[in-house]
């Protein structure tokens, strides 16, 4: 059995923490600082708006090379028919993206009628030869669109919290409620500061799939947490005579085995839609992997210690 | 003991009937019962926007439904295959096209207003009227050679043939009077192909009010000269002369056909539109997605074969950690699965891939109940307890953790399927299921398995559940 004792180590513990958070505030910065990306995180078509067209091509072996350059080029030189009462956009800012050794193309541009998605298509397909039937998606999301997502999420996320808050304050104390939101907040920062810098470095775009993982990892870290107040609860009881920091290192302890099962239980399957799942859920699973592996660390390392430091006051 | 075979009993019973629900409900359409979202099975969304117009300043509920009637109509005319129109919150409309059905023509079709006005031309204006029908004479020829295929026609000509166009369009229609008579009273509406030539032409019947409307209108430009201008959308797409015969009582019997020169397409698109009636406010596309069925199998594809193996890894690692208690975990996490599979046949959920992944996570947290307990158990057993006891009090001891964890992750899901959008509430909905049908699996299924697998004194062996190292380990 571990007889870690995270509350003689708080001080370490606490610092790699913090300096978790200051470099992902410091990757929020800098992304939002880039003017090709001017928010904390990489915004994707959900958020932007536009047209994304993606097609799967047909090829024997291996596709013949097809050259980003000369595609964006010819987007860039294709008119398209403008809809009444509005100017026809223009390509020259679209971008051309090659996936899985040239087999599919994808296409980010900005929002497109029908009929102008289809002059693009039946142009794009003259370039490409050979596609496959039915392995084409075209997706379309108004300007308007992305802003009402991003006010639904944070409304929702934020309802949660409430919601959240209120049933701890009424199971254990208004400080439990305090320390599960501040785990929160902790995991979902740092979450989104990985995913700052993999926009920053790696051009990592989040969706609306992004939010959801988000509001997982909300739930996921609160649940994680709520398991440890819930043996704190109890070990105050059995043991009246240690001072608080004792009681709950023994929580810890007591379910340090839990912990780690539990986070390796739910990273098995999810390791599972990383290595073997499609590529829309490949972010959506990093996501979640990376929030669940901080969600742990907080619950075990963050919340029982700022328990003792913050009931003194 | 009795009690508990009652409960084994029950979970038997659910389980046979879950698993001949999910049988006979098997179709290719829906596997296992299971209604597949567009991402996964293929097809098209479109989300349709009611904007504002007139003395409208903000859509009303009455005002939405009155547009999604019309809209429901002319899907209806597409005879596109089960196609599903639904209002979203309070002025949009999603209209979901299952499989390879063409999303550009729906689009086309539901996005206009489909206002048809039949307005008579201001006398004295005949010989403007002549040159501005000469000029457009010329411009849609010209035009229709730049388009051919073989015509190597620069962008730009195009572009202007297609302002001038429209600009001799806007003085052509300011040469008629106000609207006499709209597509309101039509009572139906058809397409034939015309006797001499290729080209379609779209007829109307109007009611009796309509009919006699039209004939006012005829009679009073009937052998004048001047022209009746069919009006779509503010677009003149016809202009026809009245003869002198119909100076006497205009042109009766309450019907009329438009000869606008209409392909056999053209023609069906519009017939389909007067019939579905002019939307009471315009529409926007706001968005268009479209997942090709192979791209859809695809993703299901991969994403089973990372549930399945996902399961498996779990499953292999309960064996190894939690011995007999782990067996149990298993067989109660496989009915876990079917009954979710049940639960969303029933309810019934439509499966996406964000469901999925949220089937995926519930499936997580039904473990960690598994896991509280039987690290509980495992506490229990180190300090010396009997089996039969330190199970009780495992159970009793994890529940209050399990149920605040799970309460936690419940008002999540209330929120997000309360606030959320579209997918964001297919994800919402699994997960809370998920949730909730572990507490069941594990307090009841679990619990009760285990108490089935104790009765047999064979198997009432504390090794089964905890190394023997581990035992001394606890006790001193």
């Amino acid at each position: 059995m571990l007889a870690f004792r995270v509350n003689r180590q708080r001080r370490l513990l606490w610092l790699l923490s913090l300096v978790a958070l200051l470099l992902s505030l410091l990757g929020m910065a800098i992304s939002w600082s880039r003017p090709g990306i001017g928010a904390p995180l990489r915004p994707g078509l959900d958020f932007t708006g536009g047209t994304q067209i993606q097609i799967e091509r047909r090829c024997e072996s291996s596709c013949p090379a097809l050259s980003v350059a000369a595609l964006e080029g010819s987007l860039a030189s294709l008119k398209l028919p403008a809809e009444p009462g509005q100017l026809a956009p223009s390509l020259a800012g679209g971008a051309v993206q090659l996936l899985d050794g040239g087999r599919s193309v994808v296409l980010r541009l900005p929002s497109l009628s029908p009929d102008q998605a289809q002059v693009v298509l039946t142009n794009l397909e003259r370039q490409l030869g050979d596609t496959v039937p039915g392995g084409l998606s075209v997706d379309t999301i108004g300007p308007s669109l992305g802003p009402q997502l991003l006010r639904a999420s944070l409304i929702s996320l934020l309802v949660s919290f409430v919601g959240i808050s209120l049933y701890i304050s009424f199971r254990y104390d208004r400080i439990y409620a305090l320390l599960a939101l501040l785990c929160l907040a902790h995991d979902v920062l740092i979450t989104c500061g990985l995913f700052a810098w993999l926009g920053l470095l790696a051009g990592v775009e989040v969706n609306s799939l992004f939010a959801v993982a988000l509001l997982t990892i909300a739930g996921y870290s609160v649940n994680d947490t709520v398991v440890i107040f819930d043996r704190i609860r109890e070990k105050r009881s059995q043991l009246k005579d240690l001072p608080l920091a004792d009681q709950a290192d023994e929580a810890v302890i007591s379910t340090l085995t839990r912990s780690i099962y539990t986070s390796l239980t739910t990273l098995l399957p999810l390791l599972a839609l990383i290595f073997f799942g499609g590529s829309t859920l490949f972010w959506f699973s990093v996501a979640l992997s990376f929030g669940i592996m901080v969600g742990a660390w907080s619950s075990i390392a963050v919340a029982p210690t700022l328990l003792p430091v913050l009931s003194r006051r | 003991m009795a009690r508990q075979q009652g409960w084994f009993a029950l979970i038997l019973a659910l389980a046979i009937a879950a698993g001949s629900l999910l049988f006979s409900w098997n179709t290719p359409e829906t596997p296992l019962g299971q209604r597949l979202g567009l991402d996964l099975r293929g097809g098209s969304q479109l989300t349709l926007q009611v904007l504002p117009a007139g003395s409208v300043k903000v859509v009303q509920k009455e005002q939405l439904d009155a547009v999604k009637e019309v809209l429901d109509r002319r899907i209806n005319g597409l005879g596109v295959a089960e196609s599903t129109l639904q209002t979203v919150g309070d002025n949009q409309l999603v209209l979901q096209l299952p499989g390879e059905q063409d999303p550009t023509r729906a689009a086309t079709v539901l996005g206009s207003t489909a206002l048809l006005e039949f307005r008579a031309q201001k006398p004295g204006t005949e010989q403007r009227m002549q040159e501005l029908l000469g000029l457009k004479r010329q411009a849609t020829a010209l035009l229709a050679s730049l388009k051919a295929p073989e015509a190597e026609a620069k962008q730009a000509d195009r572009d202007q043939l297609e302002a001038d166009l429209s600009r001799i369009n806007t003085d052509i229609i300011s040469l008629y009077e106000p609207a006499q008579l709209t597509g309101k009273d039509l009572v139906t509406a058809g397409r034939q192909q015309q006797q001499s030539g290729s080209s379609w032409e779209v007829t109307l019947s109007f009611n009796k009010q309509g009919g006699d409307r039209f004939a006012q209108l005829t009679q009073s430009i009937a052998g004048s000269g001047r022209l009746l201008g069919i009006v779509l959308d503010g677009r003149s797409i016809s202009e026809a002369s009245v003869g002198p015969e119909f100076k006497a009582a205009g042109i009766s019997g309450g019907s009329a056909s438009i000869t606008g020169n209409f392909s056999a397409e053209e023609a069906r698109d519009l017939e389909v539109q007067l019939r579905g009636g002019s939307l009471p406010l315009p529409v926007k596309i706001l968005e268009v997605r479209t997942v090709g069925p192979s791209l859809g199998a695809e993703n299901i594809r991969t994403s089973l074969l990372a549930a399945l193996s996902g399961l498996l890894l779990v499953a292999v690692f309960m064996v190894v950690v939690y011995r007999l208690a782990g067996v149990v975990a298993v067989v109660a996490l496989s009915l876990y699965g079917l009954f979710n599979l049940a639960a969303y046949a029933l309810i019934p959920v439509t499966l996406t891939l964000p469901g999925i992944a949220g089937f995926i996570l519930s499936l997580g947290m039904a473990v960690d109940a598994n896991v509280l307990i039987f690290e509980r158990i495992k506490e229990e057993l180190r300090s010396g307890n009997t089996l039969i006891r330190s199970i009780e009090t495992g159970f009793s001891l994890a529940f209050s953790s399990i149920l605040d964890g799970q309460v936690t992750t419940l008002i999540s899901c209330v929120a997000l399927f309360a606030l959320g959008t579209g997918f964001v509430k297919g994800f919402a909905v699994t997960l809370g299921i998920g949730v909730l049908l572990s507490l069941f699996s594990a307090l009841t299924c679990t619990r009760t398995l285990l108490r089935v697998v104790l009765s047999y004194p064979a198997l009432r062996r504390i090794d089964y559940f905890l190394p023997l190292s581990q035992r001394s380990e606890g006790v001193a």
